[in-house]
């Protein structure tokens, strides 16, 4: 759903050897942090570790570990999250990201035992601005 | 003989997803909007949609939120509830956790002023009838969404009508949405896909593929399901877009689905709200692709008296028309239909208010 949305323009900045973009729900209405079940940051084709990354939403930063079991901070869908990991990038010079998500869709019920998940993706060009 | 229903005219916000996601309009400037450009007097919420914090509403935000409403004339009809049974990771909600995460939503319904509760199909008969006196209690009514790939003779939704009929509550009832009754493949859906590079032939296909399950009507079966699903896949890949393929599944087996307008008769006395879902407007001024007219009719004739909420759906692809003027089309086209039924839809605010709270139960003492 509105795939094209979820990386904000504009929004890439470097910190040492961290890189952050900011992030759109990809979907209609609000999740809870258990629903947001993964990401993946790649800039210029490197992606960055797994464990390096972080997420931060409603002012608070959170390892996807943590946002397994959490359903008080919810994404709400005009709200931008921030997506984190570790990726050495040039400031002021121009980067390809990609940003994957997967969700839950706590809802839709599709078997006994298991809940709808969706990946969606995006890709955007943009400058990368020192923090 | 039934007296002719008089419906009353309204909308669903989630019609405007792409331009309140887009942050183009906020909650505020959405419900002016739609009472700005005639679209209501009727006016559905999503709840985890438009309010931050869904389901905790304090009295303030309860508070300002009315006077909003009264304040721009419209009334509201349904709010969109969801049962989150797969909210925890690594199990389902069981029983008691599910009718406490809805009485929660129910709370809200109540106290922001809306008469119904829109829930959907993954709550069954049970739980129905677990909820029945807390909706009672709060005087809110429950409208479970019959929706493809369901439709109203399905299996599930005659278990829970014949349920509703043992329990007996008024205050248990459907939300017909009319995208299980569809008669064709979208054609802004079509178009969508020719600007990502589909080939004439495949969309010619794909439109032969549904009409296809059409003539045979809604699938048997989970399987049956699942085997038009895959057929979506197949027909994408041989064609070398197999990117598509899942896209078309969705599409083409959970938001057109292919049961006859004669077949909300099975449960025309328990509808008590209805999503006019559609999918565009064609250069004549008609939807395409849902029979909206006979739609109308068939509610006109049942003596429907409850609001239609245009839902426009075709914003997952539409980028390059008006919202907007699509829902003004479509709602031209409902009150056309109903005139031509010998009827009319209510499009006046008193009028609405009136027959709304005559045509839903009430509790003395709650708050509706």
């Amino acid at each position: 759903m509105i795939p094209d949305r979820i990386i904000e323009q504009g929004t890439l900045r470097t910190d040492g050897p961290r890189a952050a973009v900011e992030v759109r729900l990809p979907w209609y209405r609000a999740l809870p942090g258990s629903c947001i079940a993964g990401a993946e940051l790649t800039i210029d084709g490197k992606t960055a570790p797994a464990e390096s990354l972080r997420w931060e939403m409603n002012g608070a930063e959170f390892t996807f570990d943590e946002l397994r079991t959490n359903i008080d901070e919810w994404w709400f869908p005009t709200d931008s999250a921030v997506l984190s990991g570790d990726l050495d990038i040039e400031p002021d010079a121009e980067h390809e990201v990609t940003v994957g998500l997967t969700l839950y869709i706590p809802y839709i019920i599709i078997s006994d035992t298991e809940t709808l998940h969706i990946d969606e993706k995006n890709t955007k060009t943009m400058k990368a601005v020192a923090a | 003989m039934t007296a002719l229903g008089t419906p009353i005219q309204g909308v669903t916000l989630y019609s405007f997803t792409r331009a309140f996601h887009g942050r183009e309009y906020d909650l505020e400037g959405l419900i002016r909007k739609t009472a700005a450009d005639g679209f209501g007097p009727g006016l559905e919420i999503i709840g985890f949609s438009s309010f931050r914090g869904f389901p905790a509403i304090d009295d303030a935000y309860a508070g300002w939120f009315r006077d909003l409403i009264d304040e721009v004339g419209l009334v509201t009809t349904s709010l969109a509830v969801n049962a989150d049974i797969g909210i925890h990771r690594d199990r389902l909600l069981n029983q008691d956790e599910l009718i406490e995460y809805m009485t929660l939503q129910i709370k809200a319904a109540a106290k922001l002023g809306f008469p119904i509760a829109r829930v959907q199909i993954s709550i069954e008969p049970d739980s129905m009838e677990a909820l029945a006196p807390i909706a009672e209690a709060h005087g809110v009514t429950l409208a479970l969404e019959v929706h493809a790939d369901q439709y109203a003779s399905h299996p599930r939704i005659l278990a829970l009508r014949d349920r509703y009929e043992k329990v007996g509550s008024p205050f248990l009832g459907f939300t017909m949405d009319w995208g299980a009754t569809v008669s064709g493949f979208a054609p802004s859906l079509i178009e969508a896909y020719r600007r990502r590079g589909a080939s004439e032939e495949l969309l010619g296909q794909v439109v032969d593929l549904w009409n296809t399950y059409y003539e045979q009507g809604p699938p048997a079966d989970q399987a049956d399901h699942g085997q038009r699903f895959g057929s979506f896949i197949g027909l994408a890949a041989r064609h070398g877009r197999p990117d598509l393929g899942i896209d078309f599944g969705i599409n083409g087996t959970g938001l057109f689905g292919p049961a006859r307008v004669d077949d909300w008769r099975t449960i025309a006395p328990w509808i008590k709200h209805v999503h006019g879902k559609f999918f565009g407007i064609d250069e004549n001024g008609e939807e395409p692709s849902v029979p909206v007219r006979d739609l109308v009719k068939l509610l006109v004739e049942n003596g429907y008296n409850g609001a239609i909420s245009s839902e426009y759906e075709g914003w997952h692809w539409n980028y390059w028309q008006s919202p907007f003027d699509i829902i003004a089309g479509e709602q031209a086209v409902q009150r056309s239909a109903a005139g031509a039924a010998g009827s009319r839809m209510i499009t006046d605010l008193a009028e609405a208010r009136t027959q709304l709270g005559a045509w839903l139960p009430n509790t003395e003492g709650a708050h509706a």
